[in-house]
């Protein structure tokens, strides 16, 4: 590329937010989780994998499960329900089974029996759906359409659109409602949260279930630009984890903005740099912001208490 | 000394009896299969504790050990293909390369802890990976690399899974010893202080910076020699054994095993390399129900393998409970707990 072209770049930038914009959202799930409980969650991704396979079921004209083809067809409405549903039980499933019984015992056993239930339900995809990946179109018909003289994927838009609603959501929540206040609470100081008569087990609980959504809806998104597959949610949680550390973590805007910068340098890198190594270019980014500013963008200073 | 303790003699009896039967196995399973995975778990056990003197002995968390256990198998796979090295110097340069490459790592690493350290290794890890799949030159990339040499001494090859069992076996054992010296010596004692307070142990003169890069160098020439022996006993390298899911498979065998045990390191590569086996029956679901399992040990065997061996050994005595037993617990308890 020997001139700089500026609809081509333009191009990158808006497929970029719109990878960016997924790992913000998943990056949201981990911070709101860490916050609340001091643990990193790496199931994460399955909870951007599991809602996305269910959601192909529902969605497509004829899938195979455990053998045999189905045709389960509903409307897309009523699919989006169902997921919903669905992962609420599951996000609740989750705290009582892998965080719940060794909520006393140090981050490391939580991280373990997060590691375990990602093993179990990525072979468990595996198992009902077999390793044929799936294809779910995405809400609109159509390959890219034109803006001026840009073409644009009509899911990267919805993406954003999706994104830029939800944070506003989540802000309102956090900001002007009890509960979000409680889950505040509970992510600064959880004993002292308790005295004022939170309950801490149940916003621990709203917690996982929040961030379970979160990975459904940024699964939602995503599949339709991706396949279906067992290993969807791993490297979008990986790389939503280093996001989140970009952006410093606990932080609530470094997340989305951590998200939003790796998506698009990561878009970029990987058009200008070398396509081979676009995974890389994420990891680098981290290594480079833990050795120079650890605390990342927007992070406090990590003070180690004594 | 303290060798007429008879608790201490029993000790030493009974590890001298599992070592002997443990090398009596080749003369009594002739199972291919079976041996070469005995083979392949000792491997892992000698990642393992290299992992066990990071994370359970200094309390570093390190998902980058199937990185260097790449590193080792790849540097004594070409050294010994394309550079025509005998075996035996090309295993000493994966070890001191893995080595060296800890010490690149830990170095940048040590201001990180907790998830931080975490997740800069991932980064770590991740990135090796992609390099071993992408410097085809070098690695073959996805191909893999073939017809790497086993091992000789003289004109006696280990050519066999039987031969090779023994190789791997003086290999743990040395290695087991190495740590057994570290954990009960001077420089032990500096990483516990490290692990379970590091302020604490920096105003008692411990100089926390240069154990705990120690700490790393360890960990990565263990990791180094485990993928070396990999390399010379499957004699095929492919890129996919080095990713991610495999440190993660080291983590969860330390853990299994109880992290701050030798022994626990060696028993939790063990079963987690005998279980997907045993499992195999239940065919596509085994992996599934390996994840399960991980999930009920972690909650139902709070300190491990290690532990729970340790509980049964004090109903067994019936009298006071093992020496030891109570300072294990807080150390057990104490690994990966956080400031809340």
């Amino acid at each position: 590329m020997s001139q700089f072209d500026l609809v081509a770049n333009l191009q990158l930038l808006v497929s970029g937010l719109a990878i960016g914009s997924i790992y913000a959202l998943v990056a949201l799930g981990f911070v709101l989780i860490y916050n609340a409980v001091g643990v990193v969650n790496f199931a994460q991704g399955e909870f951007v994998m599991f809602p996305s396979y269910i959601a192909a079921t529902f969605l497509l004209p004829a899938v195979t499960v455990f053998g045999t083809v189905v045709h389960w067809q509903l409307p897309v409405i009523a699919v989006y329900l169902l997921v919903i549903v669905l992962m609420v039980g599951f996000g609740l499933l989750f705290n009582r089974i892998a965080y719940y019984p060794l909520r006393d015992r140090g981050w490391l056993p939580v991280v373990i029996s997060t590691i375990g239930v990602s093993i179990f339900l990525r072979n468990a995809a595996q198992l009902t759906w077999g390793s044929e990946p799936l294809v779910i179109p995405g809400l609109f018909n159509m390959d890219t359409f034109a803006i001026g003289p840009l073409h644009v994927r009509p899911q990267d838009l919805v993406i954003i659109v999706v994104t830029a609603l939800l944070i506003a959501f989540q802000y309102l929540l956090f900001e002007r409602t009890t509960l979000g206040k409680q889950m505040r609470a509970t992510a600064q100081d959880r004993a002292t949260a308790r005295l004022i008569g939170v309950r801490v087990g149940r916003i621990v609980a709203i917690t996982f279930v929040y961030s379970a959504l979160l990975g459904t809806i940024s699964g939602l998104l995503v599949a339709p630009l991706f396949t279906v597959t067992k290993e969807m949610g791993a490297l979008i949680a990986l790389k939503a984890f280093a996001a989140s550390i970009v952006g410093g973590f606990g932080s609530i805007p470094g997340a989305i903005i951590g998200g939003l910068a790796i998506g698009v340098i990561e878009t970029f890198g990987g058009f200008y740099i070398s396509s081979a190594y676009t995974d890389a270019i994420a990891f680098v980014i981290l290594i480079a912001v833990l050795l120079i500013k650890p605390s990342g963008l927007f992070g406090e200073r990590v003070a180690e208490k004594a | 000394m303290t060798s007429r303790d008879p608790a201490r003699l029993r000790g030493v009896l009974l590890l001298g009896i599992a070592i002997v039967a443990v090398a009596l196995v080749p003369l009594v399973v002739h199972s291919d299969y079976i041996l070469n995975l005995c083979g392949v778990a000792g491997i892992y056990a000698i990642a393992v504790m290299g992992l066990g003197i990071l994370l359970g002995f200094t309390g570093q968390m390190s998902l980058a050990q199937a990185a260097f256990f790449g590193i080792g198998a790849y540097t004594s796979g070409w050294f010994t293909t394309t550079l025509g090295w005998s075996v035996w110097p090309a295993m000493a340069l994966a070890v001191v390369l893995s080595a060296l490459i800890g010490l690149a790592v830990g170095y940048p690493c040590l201001r990180l802890s907790g998830h931080y350290l975490a997740l800069a290794t991932i980064g770590f890890g991740i990135i090796t990976q992609l390099v071993l799949i992408n410097w085809k030159s070098v690695t073959n990339g996805s191909d893999g690399m073939t017809g790497i040499p086993p091992p000789q001494i003289g004109s006696f090859v280990f050519d066999t899974y039987g031969k090779y069992y023994y190789l791997v076996l003086v290999a743990v054992l040395v290695c087991a010893y190495i740590a057994w010296r570290i954990k009960t010596t001077r420089v032990g004692r500096a990483l516990e202080a490290i692990r379970e307070n590091e302020i604490a142990a920096r105003a008692c003169g411990i100089d926390a910076t240069r154990y705990k890069i120690v700490a790393f160098v360890l960990a990565g020439a263990y990791a180094g020699l485990a993928g070396s022996l990999l390399a010379h006993d499957t004699k095929f390298l492919s890129p996919d054994s080095y990713s991610f899911d495999q440190s993660v498979v080291f983590l969860v065998m330390l853990v299994v095993g109880g992290s701050s045990s030798i022994g626990g390191a060696i028993l939790g590569a063990v079963l987690l390399t005998f279980l997907p086996e045993v499992l195999r029956p239940l065919k596509t679901s085994y992996i599934m129900v390996y994840g399960a399992a991980v999930v009920v040990m972690v909650i139902f065997m709070p300190r491990g393998l290690a532990g729970l061996i340790e509980v049964a050994r004090a109903r067994f005595s019936r009298g006071a409970p093992p020496p030891g037993s109570s300072v294990s617990v807080v150390a057990a308890g104490a690994t990966g707990a956080e400031p809340a």
